[in-house]
């Protein structure tokens, strides 16, 4: 069937994040929820779908079940589609070559099939860690206006941070004339987000021109940008203003999911203009009691409170008994916080009990001292 | 396993005691219970028992019905084979056979040709009046192990009980039927209340449709009544919580008890076993704010919560802001209670804006509603 499509996006979802440790131990890090109501991968969909880009290939690796499951035909961000629509793809047995995806490059390498399906003018290459709101057709528009071979998304890092990420030194311009991974001293503080827009004529070239490397660690950022500045191809940096987070840590998560509650959040969910869509269902509505204090929170469907939350995002199901506390906390779905008990400071993943009396965490730990507490845990009392 | 079985849902019923709450809608699509529409409960206790096989009836305002259902994905009714069947009135070549599904036995001879279709061996029937969640595959059971013509699913009503209409009751000796009676009182000489759903054989139901044919029968309450004598009637007593919602004040009456009884929660809402489906929308979660005070309600998603609430049923992408005070209320999705504003016993449809300052009251036994879209 005839469906070309002007760009299409390819969404690396394979990643293990590490550093999220027992969130991420069943599960792949894109699928890890966020907001209630939310998994992380729903912002890339959302942005994709929000930015008419209707075709979208996730290419997993790492405990893709859930993501699988989550993902499924795509309807809940309008993504089950006649022509395109969403396909996970995973590493697969060839006829020549069976391996797993070695690196960001060569994940998408593997795919220059599914790529050439749709014959598009652009691929968009996205990553399924971080929370923010991209319109990505802006992008796309000025990849067209300069006529770039590869568009880079940056934002603004404080200084001192610059030294974590790809650093893009730019002409005045735009153009990008040097790129530096994890430099030890950054010269300026534009930081890669991992979105690239490709001409695909070019990533293709590259992709199966560092396939021939044996020497390559195919790598968007260690590889195929430094190629492309090496053989004087033109790069061009997209400074992206708004909010966006690399939910990678414990901390970080944590801070992001902070970010939602407050009189005048830094991200709102309820923006009607650009929503985030995720998979909803059918729960009953939330119920709070008689004795319940419910404070600067979100609470999700089928939650039922009888005791006191604060400053906290609750996911679905949860119940909180009669005399518990939940204060600065997250807690994920089904979780079930007993009488009298303490949840403080913490990350609490799905289905644990934190039975009565017993206490999460510490109060007013702060961010450097989230407690987590792995999914489907028992947490009796001292 | 329970034999397999179709169902049938009649969604306008007391359309015309509803006045209000159906001057926009059919019953079927009332909004209850903060998050669902009537049809959610019979269309989930049909779902959960397996029957797949589902015709909806309806001959009025069915437009928000629709929207609702839409595919029937939301209740996994979107099927290749069954699914939802939508039946409403049409018109044919001779217009004197132009039946507007006045009664369900018009309805049920109008569609005789999907009836003749049926291969399932029983057939539920449901109205779409009466919110409850009850095991069906259990009636189910207990119709096939009784042998009976027809098993009605009845509920046990106390002194004092009155509906708005008369309603279908019933007395029992041990399950059989012994009489049947119209009445809006409590009687005691016919205690139980029929809740609206009623299981036979596929067979009987063809041979019910033959008869009220032949003896040109409108009504399936006549039906009843007639051969009451001659058949066999079992009763299948429920004794959870059924909202059987005959009036305006039935309906703010029914809301009020799942707020303020845990027990009606828990058997209509939180039964494991047995969810309720409903459309589901993309929503976010329900901001409380800083100066938000929440008691004793039930609260749907998308909400943002500034001010107090009590004992009210607060239903999809409410804003109530700050100062504001919302008691014994339910208010529809859309509604937005401004600063300082002051609800009491208000039913509140879609989409209502209640200016600042505002202080409106009703009462328990006379709550107040604002009509769809209404600023006040």
């Amino acid at each position: 069937m005839y469906c070309k499509k002007e760009c299409i996006a390819m969404l690396l979802a394979g990643g293990q994040g590490s550093r999220l440790y027992d969130l991420t131990r069943q599960i792949a890090k894109p699928a890890v929820s966020f907001g209630g109501k939310y998994k992380i991968i729903d912002f890339p969909l959302s942005n994709c779908i929000n930015s008419g880009i209707d075709t979208v290939g996730v290419l997993t690796q790492y405990q893709p079940f859930a993501l699988n499951e989550y993902v499924s035909n795509g309807q809940a961000w309008d993504l089950d589609r006649m022509r395109g629509g969403i396909y996970v793809l995973p590493p697969y047995q060839g006829n020549k070559h069976s391996d797993w995806y070695k690196g960001t490059a060569n994940a998408i390498y593997q795919n220059i099939n599914f790529i050439k399906k749709y014959d598009p003018e652009y691929v968009l290459i996205l990553s399924g860690d971080h929370i923010y709101r991209m319109d990505y057709k802006k992008m796309l528009d000025q990849h067209k206006a300069t006529g770039a071979a590869c568009t880079v998304a940056t934002i603004t890092v404080p200084m001192e941070e610059a030294s974590r990420f790809g650093i893009c030194n730019t002409n005045p311009d735009g153009s990008i004339y040097e790129f530096e991974e994890k430099p030890k001293a950054p010269k300026n503080n534009q930081a890669s987000m991992g979105i690239y827009i490709f001409t695909t004529k070019t990533l293709i070239e590259y992709l199966e021109n560092d396939e021939e490397d044996e020497n390559s660690s195919n790598d968007f950022g260690k590889n195929i940008i430094p190629n492309l500045l090496g053989n004087g191809e033109k790069l061009y940096s997209y400074r992206f203003e708004g909010y966006w987070k690399d939910v990678g840590t414990i901390s970080s998560l944590w801070e992001a999911n902070m970010d939602l509650i407050g009189d005048d959040p830094i991200l709102s969910l309820a923006d009607q203009d650009f929503r985030i869509y995720s998979k909803n269902t059918a729960r009953s509505p939330q119920y709070i009691g008689n004795s319940a204090v419910v404070d600067n929170s979100l609470i999700s469907e089928g939650c039922r409170i009888y005791g006191t939350v604060i400053n906290s995002v609750i996911s679905g199901g949860v119940v909180v008994e009669k005399g518990a506390i939940v204060k600065d906390s997250v807690v994920m779905e089904d979780v079930v916080v007993k009488k009298d008990a303490r949840v403080y400071t913490a990350i609490v993943d799905s289905d644990t009990v934190v039975e009565s009396g017993a206490t999460v965490g510490k109060e007013n730990a702060g961010k450097a001292d989230i407690a987590l507490i792995a999914s489907g845990s028992v947490i009796s009392k001292a | 396993m329970a034999k397999s079985a179709a169902g049938i849902i009649f969604s306008s019923l007391n359309n015309n005691t509803l006045s209000r709450l159906t001057s926009d809608r059919t019953v079927a699509a009332i909004p209850f219970a903060c998050r669902y529409r009537l049809i959610d409960f019979a269309l989930s206790n049909m779902v959960n028992a397996n029957i797949s096989n589902i015709y909806i009836v309806a001959n009025y305002k069915y437009r928000s019905l629709l929207e609702h259902l839409g595919s029937g994905k939301d209740w996994d009714l979107a099927r290749r084979e069954g699914g939802i069947t939508f039946i409403s009135p049409f018109q044919t070549a001779h217009l004197s056979d132009n039946k507007m599904f006045s009664t369900h036995m018009e309805a049920l001879k109008s569609m005789k040709e999907y009836i003749d279709e049926i291969r399932d061996e029983f057939v539920v029937l449901m109205d779409s009046d009466t919110a409850l969640t009850i095991d069906v595959s259990d009636v189910i059971r207990s119709h096939e192990s009784t042998g009976a013509d027809v098993t009605i699913v009845t509920s046990q009503v106390a002194d004092g009980y009155s509906a708005k209409t008369p309603r279908l009751m019933i007395s029992s000796v041990a399950g059989k039927v012994t009489q049947l009676a119209m009445s809006a009182t409590y009687d005691e000489r016919h205690p139980e209340l029929a809740l609206g759903i009623y299981v036979m054989r596929t067979a009987y139901l063809r041979s019910l449709i033959d008869e009220a044919e032949a003896y040109n029968l409108n009504s399936f309450t006549m039906f009843l009544l007639k051969n009451c004598k001659s058949s066999s009637y079992m009763t299948y007593k429920y004794t959870g919580f059924a909202a059987s919602v005959s009036s305006f004040l039935d309906y703010y009456k029914y809301s009020m008890e799942l707020v303020k009884n845990e027990s009606a929660r828990e058997s209509l809402l939180w039964k494991k076993e047995a969810p309720i489906f409903t459309r589901v929308h993309n929503s976010a979660p329900t901001k409380h704010s800083s100066s938000a005070k929440v008691e004793n309600s039930l609260i749907a998603d998308e909400c943002v919560i500034e001010g107090t609430v009590i004992n009210s049923v607060i239903f999809r992408d409410v804003t109530i802001e700050k100062g504001a005070v919302v008691k014994d209320c339910v208010l529809f999705h859309g509604t937005h209670v401004c600063k300082n504003a002051k609800l009491n016993c208000i039913v509140a449809d879609k989409d209502v804006v209640v200016s600042a300052g505002v202080t409106l009251s009703g009462n328990e036994n006379m709550p107040f509603y604002i009509q769809k879209g209404r600023k006040i």
